[in-house]
C-alpha cells in the first residue's frame, strides 16, 4: 500500500530522479529518500479522509474570452536580448539531434 | 522611513515634498541596513531617481497619482522592466524580463518608484527565505532569527522602514507568514483577482500577488490599484473589485467572527494561544460576537498542499532546461544539457519540490496521491463554505509560534512545511487572507492573527482587519533588532 516510509526507496527516488532531469550522486540517495520518506508518510493522512461516491472537484470559472485580433506583444528584440547566442537575429539554441543521443 | 504609504503619497501630491526626496531617503536606509538585513538582493538606485524624476513631472502637470512618489520594493519573481528577475535561483542568472508584470505594471501608473528586489526562497519555496541561493534575511525584531518566507525580503524591508510598501508573491502563506513574523501586515486576495502576468510560476492553481505593508489601509490602497481582470492572464477574474478603501471604516458591528477550532487545538504555542484570547476580546470590542467554527479537514492541508503544489512546481520548472532561461550548462548532449543544468542551477529545495512533484504524479502513484490529494481539496473548500454559514469571517493564528531561529529548521524539511499550518488552508480554497499584527510574545517577537473571508469579498475582510487592527493596538515603534543600526 502506498503509505509506507518505504514506499520512498533508493530505487524510486532514483527513477523519480530520472524523470526529473536531475542527477543526484549515488552517496546522497538514502539521505534523499529518508527525507521524501517523511514527508510523504505524513501526506499519507490523505489516504484517511473519507470520499463521497458523490464528490466531482470544485467548478471551475468559465475562461474568459477575448475578441481574436492581433496585439502587439512583446516584440523579438526583448525575448532575444536573454538569448546565450544570437545570429542574424535569432537565438541558438544547442544541437539536438545527431548529437550523439 | 516613517509614515504610512498614503501619508507619503499625499505629501508628494501636494508637494510638500518631492518624489525624488523620498526615493533618495529610501535608498539611503536601504545602503544602511541592507548590508545587516540583508532584504534586497538588488538596488536600483538610479532607475528609482529616474523614477521619481518622472513622477515629480507628473505631478507638476496636474495628475492625480494615489502612489504619488511612494518608494515599494518588489519580490524577485516578479518582473520589473529593465532589471533582472533572479527567483534567488541559478537557473535564472542573467534573465531579463519583457517588462513589466501587469501588478507592477498597473503600480508604475499610478505613481509607485521600484527601488529594489528583494530576497525569497529560491522560487518562493520555503517559509524562512534561507532556502535564498544568495543570501540570508534577518528578522528586524531579531537578527538571529528567520524573516518567515518566501517574501522574507519584502517583510524584512517593510518592517524595518526601508520602504512604506513591498509586492510579494503568495501560494501556501508566502506573504502572510513573514507578514506575521516581521509584524506587518501581509494580505494574500482571492485566487484570480491579480493578475499573474509577470509573475514566475511555482503552483498555477494557488500563486497569488499581494502587498505587505505597515497596515490595513495600506494594503486596501496596493490592492485596489492592482486587482481586476487582465487580457494578458486567463485566471484575472472578470469580478468587479469594488472600494476596498472604501470599506475600510465599515465597522463589523454584530458580524459573527469565527474562531477556527483547528487553530485552536492542543499542542498550539502558548503565547500564540494567550494572543488569541487577546485577540478573541479585541474582537468583542469592535461589536462583534465571536463564534467557533470548524473545517474539519484544514487539518490535513498541509498533507493536500504538498502534493498539489509540488506536482505543479515540478511541471512550471520543467521549463527551465538550459534551453531558454540562463546559464548552459555542459552541451555533450541534449539529455546531458537538461540534467547538468538542472543539477547545477536549482538548491536542495527546489529539487525536493520537484522530485515530490514528479513522484505524486507518477505512473503507481498517481491515483494515491494527486488524484486523491484533488478530492481532499473539494472537501475542504466545502467545509469552508459550510463554516461561512455560520460566520461572516473567519479566524486563526498566522503562525504557530514566533519567528525561529536562523538554521533551526534547515535540515528537517517537514517541520519546516508545518510552519505554513495556518496559511495552507485559504490557499487550497482560494480564499482572501490578511495577516494583521496582533501583539509581541513576552520575548518580544511580533504574532499575527489571520482573517479569512469568502471568495472575492474582499471587502467584508478590509472592514474587519481594520476594525480588529484598531482595537488591538499593535506598537509603532521601529523593531529592536534595528533600532540602534
Amino acid at each position: 500500500m502506498p503509505g509506507n516510509r518505504k514506499t520512498v526507496t533508493e530505487e524510486v527516488v532514483r527513477k523519480v530522479a530520472e524523470l526529473s532531469r536531475l542527477r543526484l550522486p549515488d552517496g546522497e540517495l538514502s539521505l534523499w529518500a529518508d527525507q521524501l520518506g517523511r514527508i510523504v508518510s505524513y501526506i499519507d493522512q490523505i489516504a484517511q479522509i473519507p470520499e463521497a461516491a458523490s464528490l466531482r472537484p470544485a467548478p471551475s470559472p468559465a475562461t474568459p474570452v477575448r475578441p481574436d485580433e492581433a496585439r502587439p506583444g512583446n516584440g523579438a528584440e526583448a525575448l532575444e536580448r536573454n538569448a546565450a547566442r544570437r545570429f542574424e537575429g535569432f537565438g541558438v539554441v544547442p544541437r539536438v539531434v545527431g548529437g550523439g543521443e | 522611513m516613517t509614515g504610512s504609504l498614503r501619508s507619503v503619497a499625499q505629501q508628494v501630491s501636494l508637494r510638500k515634498r518631492s518624489a525624488r526626496e523620498v526615493a533618495r531617503e529610501a535608498l539611503e536606509g536601504i545602503e544602511r541596513l541592507n548590508p545587516v538585513l540583508g532584504s534586497f538582493l538588488e538596488v536600483s538606485r538610479e532607475e528609482a531617481l529616474r523614477e521619481a524624476d518622472r513622477v515629480d513631472e507628473r505631478v507638476s502637470s496636474g495628475e492625480k497619482l494615489a502612489l504619488a512618489g511612494v518608494p515599494i520594493a518588489v519580490k524577485d519573481n516578479l518582473w520589473v522592466d529593465g532589471r533582472r528577475v533572479t527567483c534567488a535561483s541559478r537557473i535564472l542568472e542573467g534573465f531579463r524580463p519583457p517588462g513589466d508584470a501587469t501588478a507592477v505594471a498597473r503600480l508604475r501608473r499610478a505613481g509607485a518608484v521600484f527601488v529594489g528586489k528583494t530576497n525569497l526562497d529560491e522560487f518562493a519555496m520555503g517559509s524562512s527565505t534561507e532556502n535564498s541561493s544568495y543570501q540570508l534575511t534577518r528578522n528586524p525584531w531579531d537578527l538571529e532569527r528567520i524573516p518567515g518566507g518566501s517574501s522574507g525580503g519584502s517583510a524584512a524591508a517593510v518592517a524595518a522602514r526601508l520602504v512604506p510598501g513591498a509586492l510579494g508573491s503568495d501560494t501556501g502563506g508566502s506573504i502572510r507568514q513573514p507578514g506575521a513574523c516581521c509584524g506587518v501586515v501581509g494580505f494574500k486576495p482571492s485566487y484570480g483577482r491579480v493578475s499573474r502576468y509577470g509573475l514566475v510560476a511555482f503552483g498555477s492553481s494557488l500563486d497569488q500577488v499581494g502587498p505587505l505593508t505597515r497596515d490595513v489601509s495600506d494594503a486596501a490602497r496596493l490592492y485596489g490599484l492592482m486587482a481586476g481582470a487582465d487580457p494578458r492572464d486567463s485566471t484575472a477574474a472578470d469580478e468587479p473589485v469594488g472600494d476596498p478603501e472604501g470599506a475600510l471604516e465599515g465597522g463589523i458591528g454584530g458580524w459573527r467572527v469565527g474562531f477556527l477550532e483547528e487553530g485552536q487545538a492542543e499542542g498550539l504555542d502558548p503565547r500564540v494561544a494567550e494572543n488569541l484570547e487577546a485577540c478573541r476580546q479585541a474582537f468583542e470590542r469592535a461589536g462583534a460576537r465571536v463564534t467557533a467554527v470548524s473545517v474539519p479537514r484544514a487539518t490535513a492541508a498541509i498533507a493536500i498542499y504538498y502534493v498539489l503544489a509540488s506536482a505543479e512546481a515540478s511541471s512550471n520548472l520543467a521549463r527551465y532546461d538550459g534551453v531558454r532561461y540562463g546559464p548552459r550548462r555542459s552541451e555533450t548532449s541534449l539529455t546531458s544539457l537538461y540534467v547538468e543544468t538542472r543539477t547545477q542551477g536549482f538548491g536542495p529545495e527546489v529539487k525536493r519540490r520537484i522530485l515530490l512533484g514528479n513522484f505524486a504524479l507518477s505512473s503507481g502513484y498517481y491515483e494515491a496521491y494527486y488524484g486523491r490529494a484533488q478530492r481532499a481539496r473539494s472537501l475542504l473548500i466545502q467545509d469552508f463554505d459550510r463554516a461561512f454559514e455560520e460566520a461572516d469571517l473567519i479566524v486563526c493564528p498566522s503562525i504557530p509560534s514566533p519567528a525561529f531561529r536562523l538554521g533551526e529548521k534547515v535540515d528537517d524539511p517537514l517541520q519546516m512545511y508545518l510552519s505554513d499550518i495556518f496559511t495552507v488552508p485559504a490557499s487550497l480554497a482560494g480564499l482572501p487572507a490578511i495577516s494583521v499584527p496582533s501583539g509581541l510574545s513576552p520575548e518580544g517577537l511580533p504574532l499575527g492573527l489571520q482573517i479569512m473571508a469568502p471568495r472575492y469579498q474582499e471587502e467584508r475582510l478590509f472592514a474587519g482587519a481594520r476594525a480588529f487592527e484598531r482595537e488591538i493596538g499593535f506598537p509603532d515603534e521601529m523593531p529592536r533588532g534595528v533600532r540602534s543600526l
